[in-house]
């Protein structure tokens, strides 16, 4: 179809020019041909131009102007093709998906058969996820331009993606039985060859698919993908022998990958435990220097078969003093027995090690050579982690002292007794020792990273933020550098510092810029529709189209969305007084003195606020900088990158709707993790606030399929029916709500009153589980707030030293804010003071002027230390020289 | 002339992506002195070698049948949903008690055949 305002030749050629320098990205000289051809006066008002000059400016960089360019151009020829792609082009750079998508269909109404439309339409398409309107675009482009390979394979994508195999595989099988010749090497028929044979497995026709590999394999070039599949396929299909060698040549190949001994046990058919550690022996064997035959057969392995396995391993990670040993055996521990037999063997070798220098009594009379005097320490590192995974704090420490005091310098054991006091409840301590062992590598990244974070789990973050500029780049600030970097775990971890310091709106930031993160990796994916499809990687294509459907599942996610949510809820409970109304309400209620002391607090707040707040501006002032300069650098690449609204702490925190913002972040998990139980738990809690009756029905059946016995689902219960109950009185239910209502209430707690049930749950787990012990007490005490005594003492009577530190914790905070079981200031200092002396190393439960008085004379201790040091100047660096080289070459081991 | 010709430049200009995506020894050769119109030209030309033209009617005949009739049973399916009677206040009853748009609380309304508190379980128990 024509343009409907066409050019004069002179013109026409100036804005073929215009287009060819758009594509070249000249974008100056663009804007000067379009001025040229708006200058002539017959079309200063000519719609194409002044389209295509606003997607000129937006090349710049200059975003506003581009808009109004384009806009006024469409508004000059609303029936041009050219300028509504050219607003589509725009939306989308801006990364609004939908308003381009709408934007194409209307330039295919006038040009209903425009390749280049078309193409990018279904780009959109799949980047929003839109199959079925992908599969129409795609078939649209196939029957207008059937000779083009892409054609064929966007096709038979289409199809595959919305599962239909079937037609996906037919569509693949026709395009190449139509191909004549074919190169040898072609490495993106190869990669077609194996899509197809993808979609084979995935649509359960694996004969099919086997046959197809057979006949196809001299073509493929991934020879590697080729076996693998052969071989599961082979023993999918009972065809065992051929498996059988696939897998003894893919071992040869690499014989450290875990999944092949899997699959050869599965092609040889061995199933008894003793059968398969006799085949990982071949093995070992075989290739004397690989972990996997090593390692694996100690997962098989039980009563003294591993005794003896785990015995062979241990002395050999032993003695080579491999750091991670016990990380590596760690999941172990998970079976008690084994957990057992592995404490004993290593309590053993300490033993020996200690009196003969082997790691039994046999060694040393069979007059064997002493082992490595290093073995000691790596021992003792070993039990030391072992004590510290059984909660078993003093023999924990017991252990990483005698190993610290054989080798001072070795930065695992630092770690390690750091690491100990973390899980013992102390996070300044822990802090202490990780500082110390990053000082003594401040090259290591990864102790750098591990010290950061033993920072932030002690509330220190500008001191987290100082350690982490080591490794950002210079010139930026290292919170800047870490959110470009997309450094999450820190992120993630500030969140939780802040929350935990009651900085909401600090808190809120750092989640909602994991968060974007997250968006962003969905928008990268942009770029990849047309790179793989013109690289052929199809298999890698879909695997990322499946990997972004589900990004938001991801762990880190997970942590940051629950912290927002958890922050959410609690500014919902207890929304934050503006700044005035704080200072009238604390001046009237003080008494003279007090006046006094808060004065002087809020003095130093202001001057604090006013520093940071410079601080602030200079950073601003400084990123601003940095951004133009980015801007400047980057400009091809990508210079219309939409800003987002800048997350400003103080507004986070004063949202109005706290519980929408909660919601934002519940729905993808909801979606997509919905196999955790703490995903409904959670949404149980914001739809309780939220009065929404059926959606707390929801949470709890979803959560009850999950674990029915989960301690928080009966408390759950226990509140919405007390919620039900009151909803009832205010307000007479819809009758349809009415009816789900009761049959669910029925379903979930039969004919039993909440009283009856509460009961009969406290009675039933009264003296075993203290979690289900402290949801009975509170679903006690929230059907009859007078029993509030009683389910106090119920929690507080529970025998301490069944009581994990995190269960302590929780008990303890409730108490003390006073939040679950209304005040309780008595009972909580009680029950610290219990705590006290279960939990000696926990922070929590001690005072703080105990603390502060242990702070002082470690202070002091520590100058007097570097006072002696310095005397002994000379003689420490010798030792200090010696033993480090000892060590040296294993520190050379893990840095690898 | 003049216009069509206008027509397929403007196709191909903006199509900058296309052109790459075609071949990328062609576009090291064009990225300097080509338009993108002509890139597009010879990457038609090289793929159309391969294909031969008897199968590729045959099959784009088929597939246009095999995806009609798809259609066919879309269009029926959506017909069959469209005849249900649904009442306003049900969709907005379902969407104030459950926080869901209301495309899809229409949707589920009209897959339960308008029953309101089927729908209601139904997404409940989704």
């Amino acid at each position: 179809m024509p343009s409907s305002d066409p050019l004069p030749p002179k013109e026409g050629a100036l804005f073929r020019k215009l287009l060819k320098c758009y594509e070249m990205k000249q974008y100056k000289n663009g804007l000067k041909l379009a001025k040229q051809i708006l200058s002539n006066p017959k079309y200063t008002e000519h719609g194409e131009t002044l389209a295509m000059k606003g997607l000129t400016l937006n090349g710049l960089g200059r975003r506003e102007e581009a808009y109004k360019y384009v806009r006024l151009g469409l508004r000059n020829d609303l029936r041009s093709h050219v300028c509504w792609h050219v607003y589509g082009l725009l939306q989308r750079s801006d990364k609004k998906y939908d308003e381009a998508i709408k934007c194409y269909r209307n330039a295919l109404k006038w040009e209903k058969d425009n390749l280049q439309i078309l193409k990018d339409l279904s780009l959109l398409q799949i980047q929003m996820r839109d199959l079925e309107g992908y599969k129409e675009t795609r078939h649209h482009l196939f029957t207008l331009r059937p000779s083009q390979h892409a054609s064929w394979i966007g096709f038979a994508m289409s199809y595959h993606l919305l599962g239909d195999h079937v037609m996906a595989n037919n569509i693949l099988e026709t395009f190449s039985q139509s191909q004549t010749s074919i190169e040898a090497h072609d490495y993106r028929h190869s990669e077609l060859l194996l899509y197809q044979n993808q979609i084979l497995i995935e649509s359960a026709y694996l004969q099919q698919a086997l046959d197809h590999l057979l006949k196809y394999e001299t073509q493929i070039v991934d020879k590697l993908a080729v076996r693998e599949t052969m071989g599961d396929l082979y023993i999918k299909l009972q065809q065992h022998d051929k498996a059988v060698a696939i897998y003894e040549a893919l071992i040869r190949r690499n014989p450290e990958n875990v999944l092949y001994y899997e699959q050869y046990m599965l092609a040889r058919q061995v199933s008894a435990p003793s059968d398969i550690v006799a085949v990982y022996r071949e093995f070992q064997a075989q290739y004397p220097r690989a972990l996997c035959p090593r390692r694996l057969p100690l997962n098989i392995a039980q009563g003294a078969e591993f005794t003896t396995v785990a015995d062979e391993y241990l002395r050999r990670g032993l003695r080579k003093g491999i750091p991670p040993l016990f990380v590596n055996v760690r999941t172990l521990h998970q079976d008690s027995q084994k957990a057992a037999t592995i404490e004993s063997l290593t309590l053993q070798y300490f033993e020996n090690l200690t009196r003969s220098g082997h790691f039994s009594r046999e060694d040393a009379d069979a007059g064997l050579p002493v082992e490595p005097a290093s073995a000691l320490v790596w021992t003792a590192l070993f039990l030391a982690q072992h004590y510290d995974y059984m909660r078993d704090t003093n023999r924990a420490l017991e252990y990483i002292n005698v190993a610290i005091d054989h080798t001072p310098t070795l930065i695992e054991l630092l770690i390690t007794k750091g690491r100990i006091f973390k899980h013992a409840g102390d996070p300044v301590e822990a802090y202490v020792w990780l500082d110390e062992a990053q000082s003594m590598d401040t090259a290591d990244r990864y102790i750098n990273s591990k010290c950061a974070k033993y920072m932030l789990r002690a509330n220190m973050v500008t001191e987290a933020e100082e350690i982490c500029a080591k490794f950002t780049r210079e010139g930026v600030s290292a919170m800047d550098n870490l959110n470009e970097m997309q450094c999450m775990w820190f992120q993630t971890e500030c969140a939780i510092a802040f929350q935990r310091m009651e900085r909401w709106g600090e808190s809120l930031k750092k989640c909602h810029e994991v968060d974007r993160h997250f968006s962003e990796i969905i928008e990268d994916q942009f770029d990849f529709h047309t790179y793989c499809m013109r690289k052929m990687t199809l298999r890698a294509y879909v695997g990322l189209l499946r990997l972004e459907d589900v990004l938001r599942k991801h762990p880190f996610y997970f942590k940051a969305a629950r912290c927002a949510i958890e922050v959410y809820i609690h500014l919902y409970d207890k929304p934050l007084k503006s700044e005035a109304t704080i200072e009238e309400i604390d001046i009237e209620n003080l008494p003279p003195s007090e006046l006094k002391k808060l004065r002087s607090k809020q003095r130093k707040a202001k001057k604090k606020a006013e520093l940071e707040s410079a601080q602030a501006q200079q950073a601003q002032v400084k990123r601003e900088q940095h951004q133009k300069s980015k801007q400047t650098a980057n400009q091809e690449t990508d210079p219309d990158a939409p800003q987002l609204d800048e997350l400003i702490p103080e507004k986070l925190e004063r949202t109005d709707e706290p519980l929408e913002k909660a919601i934002d972040f519940l729905k993808p998990l909801q979606q997509l993790a919905k196999e955790r139980i703490e995903t409904h738990l959670l949404a149980f809690e914001v739809y309780y606030r939220k009065n929404k009756l059926l959606l707390m029905l929801q949470s709890i059946q979803r959560a009850r399929a999950l674990d029915a016995t989960h301690p928080v689902v009966h408390s759950s219960i226990i509140r919405f029916m007390k919620a039900l109950s009151i909803a009832r009185k205010q307000q007479a239910f819809n009758e349809h709500v009415q009816q789900v209502l009761d049959k669910a209430t029925k379903e979930l707690i039969g004919s039993k009153t909440p009283q009856q049930l509460n009961d009969e749950f406290i009675a039933k787990h009264h003296a075993t589980s203290i979690l289900h012990l402290y949801e009975g007490a509170r679903g006690m005490y929230e059907l009859d707030p007078s029993k509030k005594q009683a389910a106090i003492k119920f929690i507080t009577g529970f025998k301490l030293d069944k009581l994990r530190l995190e269960d302590a914790i929780k008990i303890y905070t409730a108490l003390r804010d006073g939040d679950v079981f209304g005040e309780c200031e008595q009972e909580a200092e009680n029950y610290k003071l219990a705590c006290q002396e279960r939990f000696q190393y926990a922070r929590i439960f001690r005072n703080v002027e105990e603390l502060e008085a242990q702070l002082l004379a470690k202070e002091a201790a520590k100058l007097r230390a570097e006072q002696e040091q310095q005397m002994n100047h000379l003689d420490t660096n010798e030792i200090t020289f010696n033993t480090s080289n000892n060590v040296g070459v294993k520190l050379n081991w893990i840095n690898c | 002339m003049a216009e069509a010709e206008h027509e397929v430049e403007v196709n191909g200009t903006e199509a900058e992506d296309d052109a790459q995506e075609e071949d990328i020894k062609q576009k090291k050769q064009t990225r300097h002195d080509g338009g993108a119109a002509d890139l597009e030209r010879v990457t038609d030309y090289a793929e159309e070698k391969e294909i031969s033209a008897a199968n590729i009617s045959s099959a784009v005949e088929q597939f246009g049948n095999q995806r009609s009739k798809e259609n066919e049973l879309r269009v029926a399916k959506e017909k069959e949903l469209q005849k249900v009677q649904v009442k306003k206040e049900d969709i907005e009853l379902i969407m104030n008690e459950l926080l869901v748009t209301k495309a899809q609380a229409e949707k589920v309304l009209r897959e339960q055949s308008g029953n309101v508190v089927a729908a209601l379980e139904a997404i409940i128990s989704n």
